[in-house]
């Protein structure tokens, strides 16, 4: 469980999360929306010890601000939003990076093989020869998610559930890969570990995620389950622009449409 | 293997995953020792005296045909002359290959090198000011400091450089490779304009003393710089050697690094300290060498990839190999005489320099 509670960040003197309270219980995905400048890379970073804050969180009932960093990597693995790298790394050496840091978990010759088994994962399999400078955006942020995996890779390690913690991990990504990459998200919860994922996407947030956080201004707006957050009132709200909640007929999950702003705009602001 | 029955292939060539570059690094760092070996016999079997390392040997093996007067002679100048010689050689390459491999790490650049952004020009201001106001000035310091005031004299002025240039260069954990360049350009000229004053108001024995300290040469070599030089770069080394998953995790920016498990703060301060350490005892000891820092990590780069674990120990062995075999060309090219040790460096470097440039501006946008 990671518990946040009076979670207050300021960067530079400027208020950018006020009083957030959120419980991310293992065993479930955690979706974080709102508008840009909402806050919500900024709680992301306040739980991997990035920024200052004041407040409580706990990881697995330990605040976070006593665990070190060799600690919190045991515990915790983190996908940033994109990574550039200044030297000729081939993709499995970017991927075992995560290896050496974190505590993967399995040993011998099954941790020899995991960097092609996290690829493969990501849909990546066969990638590990290549150059990670020399692939596409996309695929670099699937490498990344794949050296993100390895540090964490047993979801529950000597019976201490492990975190992933996500930073818009489907941004560059194709619709079938942004679903293969939320599957594996998903399954890391369902074998017991907890996922927090900034997610740009409100429908993968009502498809994959067990509870919605929403954040407007560096406030919590509404938390819960995603067919209780996700309402007409409370996402025009968060987002400020006219949107429509729907069913899918299919699933039951409830889906999202947004209203063009231009069609319902008040005339004065309309391009002459 | 799986099945139990292990084949003879399997034993020779076990089962790589793609992409995995670690018997390179491994065999590198064989075959790089293998060859630091061979430059060590060449350095000791080449001068202008003609001694032979071999003649000492068979003399102490009892089976010295050569006269007494000989043998005492060749006893002088490989003891007294090329050993030291040898054994400052290997240190000061593997110092100057290593501090080149910890600032592109540091910097996240492959262009950053102690003798171009600076670093090696701050050191020297720190010798200069040693040797020209040793004995007035800083008469008090030298002479508590003893042999080492040259070496720590030169630590900190690079350690000086070096904290400048990260704190103009970097922001929020990005370098600039435009700001860093140009930043070292000015710390550069900074450091010899002060240097021309100390030049300016010299002796004319203390001017002896730069000129010969300045040509960047292991002519000088005695058992006494061994004994001021030694100690520190034996430690910059032994430190570098724990740096190695630190600098993996910072090839990922500052955050990721963190997030992996190290304290990146700690990993700069120390960073820095044993770059201002192993390029200040070098300076104090050999003037100016460039390029050692960037041709060698960088052909290493290209050969066994980036991963430190095995860059860190090849880099060292390499930058040795490389300073030994320069300096046996050195004393070769225009025997008796000597020629500086840095004209060589920089004649293979500067062209290399400018390959890496142009291949880079197609490769890689930085």
């Amino acid at each position: 469980m990671i518990e946040v509670h009076d979670l207050s960040v300021s960067v530079g003197g400027r208020a950018i999360l006020h009083k957030v309270e959120l419980s991310a219980p293992a065993g479930q995905l955690t979706a974080v929306i709102g508008p840009n400048g909402s806050g919500k890379s900024t709680l992301l970073k306040a739980l991997c010890k990035d920024y200052r804050y004041d407040g409580h969180v706990r990881i697995n009932g330990r605040d976070l601000a006593e665990l070190s960093l060799t600690e919190a990597a045991a515990q915790r693995a983190v996908l940033p939003q994109s990574s550039t790298l200044p030297f000729p790394f081939t993709v499995r050496e970017v991927v075992a990076i995560g290896i050496t840091a974190g505590r993967a978990g399995p040993s011998g010759d099954a941790l020899r093989r995991l960097p092609e088994q996290a690829l493969a994962a990501v849909d990546l399999h066969g990638f590990g020869g290549r150059f990670y400078g020399e692939l596409s955006g996309g695929e670099q942020q699937r490498v990344q998610l794949a050296r993100v995996l390895c540090q964490v890779w047993m979801p529950v390690l000597e019976g201490v559930p492990r975190y992933l913690l996500l930073d818009e991990p489907v941004s560059s990504l194709d619709i079938r890969h942004q679903l293969m990459i939320m599957d594996v998200a998903r399954r890391f919860a369902d074998n017991g570990g907890g996922v927090i994922a900034v997610l740009h996407d409100l429908n993968l947030a009502a498809m994959y995620g067990d509870q919605v956080l929403a954040l407007r201004d560096g406030e919590v707006v509404a938390a819960g389950r995603p067919d209780s957050v996700l309402s007409d009132a409370v996402i025009e709200h968060v987002f400020d622009c006219p949107l429509r909640v729907g069913v899918a007929p299919s699933t039951g999950a409830p889906f999202v449409l947004p209203q063009s702003i231009r069609r319902t705009a008040p005339v004065h602001t309309r391009v002459a | 293997m799986m099945s139990g029955v292990m084949t003879v292939a399997d034993i020779a060539q076990p089962r790589r995953e793609p992409g995995d570059r670690s018997h390179l690094g491994r065999a590198a760092i064989v075959l790089l020792a293998v060859l630091l070996l061979l430059a060590m016999t060449l350095s000791m079997t080449t001068g202008a005296s003609g001694a032979s390392a071999w003649s000492i040997l068979k003399g102490w093996l009892g089976m010295a045909p050569a006269s007494e007067l000989d043998t005492l002679r060749d006893h002088a100048v490989i003891i007294n002359i090329r050993l030291p010689r040898m054994i400052l050689g290997v240190l000061i390459g593997a110092a100057l290959a290593v501090s080149g491999l910890l600032m592109q790490g540091l910097f996240r650049n492959p262009l950053a090198d102690p003798g171009l952004v600076g670093v090696s020009a701050g050191a020297g201001l720190g010798a200069v000011g040693v040797i020209v106001l040793g004995t007035t000035a800083l008469a008090p310091l030298t002479a508590f400091l003893g042999i080492y005031s040259l070496q720590l004299a030169s630590f900190f002025g690079g350690l000086a450089t070096t904290f400048i240039l990260y704190r103009v260069a970097t922001r929020s954990g990005q370098t600039a490779i435009a700001t860093m360049l140009l930043a070292g350009i000015a710390l550069g000229a900074l450091a010899g304009a002060v240097t021309g004053v100390l030049v300016y108001v010299a002796t004319d024995a203390q001017l002896r003393d730069l000129t010969f300290w300045g040509l960047g040469s292991l002519a000088g070599a005695n058992w006494m710089k061994v004994l001021a030089s030694g100690p520190i770069i034996i430690a910059a080394l032994g430190v570098s050697t724990l740096l190695a998953k630190g600098l993996n995790a910072m090839t990922l920016g500052e955050a990721t690094a963190a997030h992996l498990g190290i304290s990146v703060q700690r990993f700069k301060l120390v960073t820095i300290v044993t770059v201002a350490a192993a390029t200040g005892a070098s300076v104090a000891v050999s003037g100016g060498i460039g390029f050692v820092g960037i041709v060698v990590p960088h052909l290493l780069r290209m050969v066994i990839g980036p991963n430190h674990r095995y860059l860190l120990p090849a880099t060292a062995l390499l930058g040795a190999s490389f300073l030994l075999f320069a300096d046996a060309v050195s004393r070769l090219v225009v025997a008796p005489a000597e020629m500086p040790i840095g004209i060589i460096t920089a004649a293979l470097g500067g062209p290399f320099f400018l390959w890496i440039l142009l291949r880079r501006r197609s490769a890689f946008a930085w």
